[in-house]
């Protein structure tokens, strides 16, 4: 399977009569962008622009997604929501890079997160350096938490495809050539490496998308890493904010990037595992132990697993760790730690004596201070309920005293962030 | 909360979905729940089969309560 990325670079993003980009500059029609919407049962939805640098404050922030959309090739990205649901991965996909798509509502209140774009609390959100296409949305009178969810959701993957399929006569600024043989026809002497990705599904809006398949309805199985490069893998997440993988994760999983880079030269890449985080004990057992066996199947020697969330996810962790020790396959965890604002209480909820190399993202409790902004698009006084904030977060001026759990992907468990922890 | 509790000489039962995580703390009686949304309970079962389980499940807390252990004991039925 092979795929081209055609990287066009977007330098800054402004509204104007067509949608396009240019010389870096990528335009928006708003009124043509909203008009892809319809039919979506959102109201009084508008867009906003938020650039690198600038004084504002998105909030509360659910999903953030990557324009892309295919060239060549079958499929179309984001399989399951946009197009049909024939396989992704393979010809070519036009990716408008340094801009992003960002959806902002109350959709569960204590569940989102937001983005600074100056400020210290830029430096805790990867979204601070994209050029931010902010769209802001309300429920139709009447709509269910859970039917505001996936409004939204299909409202942000529409938007990015739409801004994509807007360039797509673009030429790409750069492109990169992603190809893994069949399994069968590998001869190396290369140490034989698996992703093991644990993907949220613990339900009630805590659900993550495979093809447009819930994934806490699925065995655990093998994919080819071009897919999750062409969106077969999607966000539908109101978890916390701090280390729930939104679809622009997805889209630049660096784990994958990693594999990618050294397949060859010091590892063999096998494929991606993607499994789930269920909220019944068997489900756990279960997909843990297929999870293993898919990896022994393919002949790993080494698991490379990524957790998203914390608290009960970490028994799906350290489950899948203890499992694939014991079948010989060496493994890796990379995760974050809930231990306290000064860091000293136990950084994972279970644990296991096989779990002996893991790397931490960071502590989501954590505190930070950021000072108030010129601009602030969405709701700011949500900040009283995300988890990380509390009553008192939002102070008189404008400035939020807050766990850093309330910023988006500040402890992203995929590695995708700047911060790290110190094991003491 | 389990622990400190027992610290105080009273038998403590932790009836919790995730099992693994309760052992990792240190619980001495432990019940699985259901689910973590919903651990004395399911909602997908008719009312009638749901109070049997919410029953069996209370019973089965009330007999952990009252039996001695030497360990981590886990009472699965």
């Amino acid at each position: 399977m092979k795929l081209e990325l055609r990287r066009a670079v977007v330098e800054d993003l402004v509204f104007g009569p067509a949608t396009g980009l240019a010389g870096g500059l990528l335009t928006v029609d708003s009124d043509e962008a909203l008009r892809c919407l319809e039919g979506i049962p959102l109201t009084k939805m508008r867009l906003e622009i938020a650039r690198p640098g600038e004084s504002v404050r998105i909030i509360p922030v659910k999903d953030v997604i990557e324009p892309r959309c295919k060239v060549e090739g079958p499929g179309e990205v984001f399989p399951g929501f946009i197009g049909d649901v024939e396989t992704v991965g393979e010809g070519a996909t036009l990716v408008l890079e340094g801009a992003a798509v960002v959806t902002c509502a109350p959709v569960v209140g204590f569940q989102e997160g937001f983005i600074d774009m100056c400020g210290p609390g830029a430096d805790y959100t990867p979204f601070s350096k994209t050029k931010n296409l902010v769209l802001i949305a309300e429920p139709e009178e009447g709509l269910e938490k859970h039917a505001y969810e996936g409004a939204l959701r299909m409202a942000g993957l529409r938007l990015a495809h739409y801004l994509a399929k807007a360039c797509a006569s673009v030429a790409p600024d750069r492109t990169e050539t992603y190809e893994l043989p069949p399994l069968a026809g590998r001869n190396s002497d290369l140490p034989r490496f698996v992703y093991i990705y644990m993907l949220q599904s613990q339900g009630l809006l805590h659900d993550t998308y495979l093809y447009g398949v819930d994934v806490k309805k699925i065995l655990p199985t093998l994919i080819h890493p071009n897919e999750v490069l062409d969106g077969a893998v999607a966000s539908g997440n109101c978890v916390s904010a701090c280390d729930k993988n939104t679809t622009y994760h997805h889209l630049n999983n660096p784990v994958i990037a990693e594999l990618y880079r050294r397949h060859g030269i010091d590892l063999d890449f096998l494929g991606v595992i993607v499994t789930n985080e269920n909220v019944i004990l068997v489900d756990k057992k279960r997909s843990s132990s297929y999870t293993a066996k898919l990896a022994s199947l393919i002949g790993a020697d080494v698991a490379i697993v990524t957790e998203e969330g914390y608290g009960n996810p970490d028994t799906d962790l350290v489950m899948n760790c203890a499992k694939l020790e014991r079948r010989g396959i060496r493994t890796v965890l990379i995760t974050d730690e809930a231990a306290g604002a000064d860091g000293a209480s136990q950084g994972l909820a279970d644990a296991v004596p096989e779990a002996t190399a893991v790397v931490s993202a960071g502590n989501v409790n954590a505190i930070v201070v950021v000072p108030p902004m010129d601009r602030v698009l969405g709701w700011p006084e949500s900040i009283a309920t995300l988890s990380g904030g509390n009553e008192s977060s939002l102070r008189p001026d404008g400035s939020i005293e807050t766990e850093i759990q309330a910023i988006i992907g500040s402890t992203n468990e995929l590695g995708f962030s700047a911060i790290g922890s110190r094991w003491v | 909360m389990v622990k400190e509790i027992e610290r105080a000489g009273f038998p403590v039962v932790h009836i919790a979905t995730i099992v693994p995580i309760s052992l990792t703390v240190g619980a001495n009686r432990i019940v699985p729940g259901v689910a973590i949304p919903h651990p004395l309970g399911n909602p997908d079962l008719p009312a009638e089969e749901e109070f049997a389980l919410r029953r069996s499940l209370i019973e089965r807390a009330f007999r952990a309560l009252t039996t001695d252990v030497e360990e981590q004991t886990v009472f699965d039925c």
